[in-house]
């Protein structure tokens, strides 16, 4: 650390998403219990670079600052983090920031990540209810199948598991790990099942489970601990045997 | 016949019900939220959603959770409404339900119900500690299906700037802006939800989520829609305190059995866990048997503030007690509490499991807000309508955890309708305004922008928003002195006059989030206002309210709805009279039987 | 539900192809492929009669080309294009999984370059009668040696990573801890294969029989 003081952090920035990057230094005053989201809102009060430069306040995004919106994803010296969860006297300095290189720049930290909500489109991550009048009561639902599935649904498409896949990049467009855990989530819901085949054939679409290379950083990344190989190993399941039983037992 | 065409703005739990409501009747909707809408402030809520559906064996019924929402509010809540609220809360919960949140199960495979504060019943359903985000998912889910059938369109990314409002005072359409090519853009409608959520940035630090400004409610009462009891904000009792955000710790962990205390003596400088349980002081339990550390929230505020502030016995001198849960099993904790304890784990490098919490009081949630009237959830601006937090209707004086998702839902099933009614009923639809209407608003919210990036101001946008923040945390939370409501006030202007001369440090026309935080500062400041001068005018204690030079609920003069008006640039005050057709007012108590 | 192989299912059908075949027959093969020249660890006369014995079988053109060229060229070929297709980042995430992950590409590529060269020395310039001295004499040359030495280690831990890959990419290893019990399998695979793979070089290069007791 430069000076016990001082939280130096450096930032990749760009001012559009064709824009060339650039990276620019700050030097903040520490306090306790400081995070990321904590010195881009200290920049953001007084724009200086630690040279002295006057600029801009850095775009990003952020929400909840509790980790459950899925807003503040970044690269945190080098790692794809949240933001709101990364302590800086848990950091090396300089702090290291970066947007997230899966998706394009909108602005500095600030990525589209539309990708991921088109995707849950696609594999119609939802349970087709007739309608929202009174029907009575849901499904019963055994504790255990709840104890599995819950996990499943706490997912927050920040996106960092698609940003550390290495089959997702610019050739190849990978659905990623968050939505074919959402897959899962819902084929195993006693309605949602009603609707797994269609689900499972969306998932063997260009990008789908195939492209799963089993380096299984998702679930070392995921921020929310979610059982991403185990999501992905048990839609391979049900997708082959669809795809290769299906046929002949119907 | 004509199709109508309805706008939603704000994509939470309410938002979002509207917007499913309205696709179902064939209306087709345009969502509009400054986030994703996956990425709301309902994902926040945390500890579950009420309905009593009696699963518990214990006589509980909607009738006995009217009665808790209209005692816990103190009276101040417009009956009717939160009747039918009440009674369509386990409909809403069979609801969800079906759309499959991942509600905690029984042996049975029914669903689970918790305690919550305000009640001796086991009335709150809830999916680990999460319930808001597994709600909003649900929702969202369904609105996605819709999407993709195209009955909804999404704007993300888009801020609202204003309603376009005709020469007879009729809503057309909204002004918004695009967050990243800074476009302001009008769109026609024929009626307009708000679903805009809380205010918590108007305190500066909060539970509330970054885009929980208030500035559409604050821009809208500037266009004449009337803003009631503003002055009624909640203080959660329990939060992690943060530079950048007081994180909530859920009242779930006291439903689960978490206690409240402080070591009897304040300078015990032992590690929690060796003080003997002699040597503790559990005051919530003390001063109120009955309900213990389930006290209403605005009862245990107030319990943490005397503590720390009166008592003196605050941990080691400090503005913090302990939340304990280290005596229930891991097994529970993990299984019930797991996600609110993680963020305990996670923000403060503290396993809760092993070591009690610190937590303080933190501005929560706003009974107050956008007056609606008490059928169908429309303001007085005609073709207006607001659900959930951003409207006053449920709540009254205090609200009871775990009742605002209910409120949120039953609000948005309510609003999308009753637009689509009031679309269908209009002889003329936006198609026949005047594209002029839309002109004028449009240039008018793109002066504002002109004058906002014109390089002559000097201060920042950030310090203001501080200076603010810090001023209505010391004086308009939990309790309330005339002469440093006076005081505030005073400095809001200052603060307002200071706004006109702001200095934006990014003037560039790409994904400004300058300007944008700057545009809501301004609404910021005149709804910060707007909740003082009520706080100052209502001259008795209830509910959340608290002045200790008046420490008693005041029925006489004080049992009426504050309704604020915005007249020629000036905040005005008018009262009216609250429906208590249903419950005869009774003295508000929680330490004896009620 | 009746299906058929939709266009945008080709893609899904190609990829589990390839895993399969790794398996089956590639893996399967390798294994017969092992163990029959493991015979050498017994003797020059045993080795060559067993070799003897498989290029005699019948409609061995057909099963060479069925069980063995084709699949190792589908394998190999539609590896390259998976290859491709990845971007390895363990310079930012250095966990094992992304190490098997980067690795399972290299000694994929390398025991693709090795087979095509093996099969040209012991298959075409043999004319599908290679002998134990035909072996012996080409491993006098030290490239040769050290190639053959990498390419049975990379074949042996390309089998092991995938044996790994195919359990969690079949859903066969689903939870945690299967996936372990995977892990450990195909660990144990690639150790035996390699273990077992330098010990029949060992033999054809330095003219050594562990087993020839059985024939005393």
């Amino acid at each position: 650390m430069p000076d016990a003081k001082e939280v130096i952090v450096r930032v990749k920035r760009q001012v559009s998403p064709k824009g060339t990057p650039y990276w620019e230094e700050f030097a903040l005053p520490w306090r306790p219990a400081m995070n990321v989201i904590i010195c881009l809102r200290d920049i953001a009060e007084n724009p200086v670079t630690r040279e002295g430069q006057r600029t801009t306040p850095i775009s990003y995004d952020s929400n909840c600052l509790e980790e459950v919106c899925g807003s503040c994803a970044m690269l945190i010296n080098g790692k794809a983090r949240m933001a709101c969860s990364a302590l800086v006297d848990k950091l090396d300095q300089p702090i290291r920031l970066e947007p997230f290189s899966k998706f394009p720049v909108v602005r500095d930290l600030a990525v589209d990540r539309q990708f991921m909500f088109e995707s849950l489109k696609r594999v119609k991550s939802w349970i087709p209810i007739d309608g929202t009048y009174d029907l009575g009561e849901g499904p019963r639902m055994a504790p255990e199948t709840q104890e599995k599935a819950y996990p499943l649904s706490r997912c927050i498409s920040c996106g960092s598991c698609l940003e550390v896949c290495p089959q997702v990049n610019d050739n190849n467009k990978f659905i990623g790990a968050a939505i074919i855990s959402q897959v899962r989530l819902f084929n195993m819901h006693p309605t949602g099942a009603m609707h797994a085949k269609e689900r499972i054939a969306a998932l063997m679409e260009p990008g789908g489970i195939q492209d799963c290379a089993n380096a299984q950083n998702c679930v070392k990344a995921c921020p929310k601990d979610i059982p991403l190989t185990e999501s992905i190993a048990e839609m391979n399941r049900q997708a082959w045997k669809q795809a290769l039983v299906g046929w002949l037992v119907g | 016949m004509r199709q109508p065409k309805i706008i939603v703005v704000g994509g939470g739990l309410a938002g979002l019900m509207a917007t499913i409501r309205i696709a179902e009747a064939g209306v087709s909707v345009d969502l509009f939220s400054i986030v994703p809408v996956k990425r709301s402030h309902s994902v926040c809520a945390q500890g579950g959603i009420n309905a009593a559906k009696n699963q518990k064996g214990e006589g509980d019924t909607t009738w006995k959770h009217f009665d808790d929402t209209i005692y816990g509010g103190d009276f101040l809540a417009n009956q009717p409404l939160v009747r039918r609220m009440c009674e369509a809360a386990p409909g809403i919960i069979d609801l969800l339900d079906r759309m499959g949140v991942m509600f905690n199960r029984t042996p049975e495979g029914l669903l689970d119900y918790r305690r919550f504060g305000g009640t001796m019943y086991h009335r709150t359903a809830f999916a680990g500690a999460t319930t808001g985000q597994q709600l909003l998912y649900a929702l969202d889910e369904q609105v996605r299906r819709h999407e993709s059938e195209d009955r909804v369109k999404k704007y993300e990314g888009q801020t609202f700037l204003s309603a376009v409002i005709d020469g007879g005072g009729v809503c057309r359409g909204i002004c918004a802006m695009d967050l990243r090519s800074m476009e302001v853009k009008t769109y026609p409608a024929d009626a307009v939800i708000f679903c805009t959520g809380g205010i918590g940035a108007i305190f500066g630090r909060s539970t509330n989520s970054v885009v929980c400004t208030g500035s559409a409610q604050s821009a809208l009462f500037q266009q004449g829609v009337d803003y009631a009891n503003g002055e009624f904000i909640q203080v959660h009792p329990t939060a992690i305190p943060g530079e950048d955000k007081l994180r909530l710790m859920s009242e779930s962990a006291r439903g689960e059995g978490g206690r409240v205390w402080v070591p009897k003596n304040p300078a015990d400088t032992r590690p929690a866990r060796s003080i003997p349980e002699a040597e503790r002081f559990y005051f919530l339990e003390d001063w109120y048997p009955k309900y213990g550390n389930l006290v209403p929230r605005d009862i245990a505020t107030r319990a943490i503030h005397r503590i720390v502030y009166q008592e003196r016995l605050g941990i080691a001198g400090q503005a913090a007690v302990y939340l304990d849960v280290t005596h229930i099993s891991r097994e529970v904790l993990d299984r019930k509490l797991e996600g609110i304890l993680e963020i305990y784990e996670k923000f403060l490098g503290v396993d809760p499991r092993e070591e009690p919490m610190k937590v303080f009081p933190a501005m929560h949630y706003t009974m107050g807000g956008m007056w609606v009237n008490s059928e169908d959830q429309a303001t007085n601006v005609p073709g207006i309508f607001a659900a959930g937090e951003c409207e006053y209707q449920y709540h009254g004086a205090n609200r009871l955890g775990a009742n605002s998702l209910v409120s949120c839902i039953f609000g948005g099933g309510l609003a999308g309708p009753a637009a689509v009614k009031y679309a269908r009923s209009l002889e003329k639809g936006a198609e026949s305004t005047s594209t002029g209407v839309y002109e004028n608003e449009r240039k008018r919210q793109e002066e504002k922008n002109q004058a906002l990036i014109s390089p002559d101001g000097t201060e920042n946008p950030m310090t203001i928003w501080r200076e603010l923040g810090d001023v209505m945390t010391e004086h308009v939370t939990v309790t309330r002195i005339n002469k440093d409501l006076q005081t505030a006030d005073v400095k809001i202007r200052e603060l307002l006059e200071r706004y006109g001369r702001i200095n934006l440090s990014d003037r560039t026309k790409w994904s400004n989030q300058t300007l944008n935080f700057a545009r809501e500062l301004g609404n910021m400041l005149v709804l910060a206002r707007v909740v003082t001068l009520g706080a100052l005018e209502r001259n008795e204690s209830r509910g959340a309210h608290y002045k200790p030079d008046f420490p008693e609920r005041d029925d006489a003069n004080w049992l009426k709805t504050t309704r604020a008006k915005w007249r020629n640039g000036e905040i005005r005050f008018g009262y009216e009279p609250v429906d208590i057709s249903q419950i005869p007012p009774r003295a508000r108590r929680y330490d004896a039987a009620k | 539900m009746s299906r058929t192989a939709t266009r945008s299912e080709t893609d899904y059908l190609l990829r589990k192809l390839h895993s399969f075949t790794g398996v089956i027959p590639v893996g399967a093969f390798l294994a017969e492929h092992f163990w029959s020249n493991s015979y050498a660890l017994v003797s020059r006369a045993q080795y060559d009669a067993k070799s003897q014995e498989l290029q005699t079988i019948p409609f061995r053109v057909a099963v060479e080309w069925l069980f063995i060229f084709l699949p190792m060229l589908y394998h190999g070929g539609y590896g390259i294009y998976i290859w491709l297709r990845g971007k390895s980042n363990i310079s930012a995430y250095p966990w094992v999984g992304n190490w098997l992950y980067t690795t399972q590409r290299y000694t994929g590529l390398i025991a693709f370059a090795y087979i095509g060269w093996h099969l040209y020395t012991e298959r075409w310039l043999t004319h599908g009668k290679s002998t134990y001295t035909d072996v012996e004499d080409l491993l006098q040359n030290p490239y040769a040696l050290a190639f053959m030495f990498i390419g049975v280690l990379a074949s042996s831990f390309h089998l092991g990573v995938g044996i790994w890959n195919f359990l969690c990419k079949w859903g066969l290893a689903a939870t945690v801890k299967a996936q372990r019990a995977a892990g450990a399998l195909g660990a144990t695979v690639g150790f035996a294969f390699s273990v077992i793979g330098v010990l029949i070089v060992l033999s054809f290069w330095l003219n050594w029989h562990p087993f020839d007791f059985y024939l005393k």
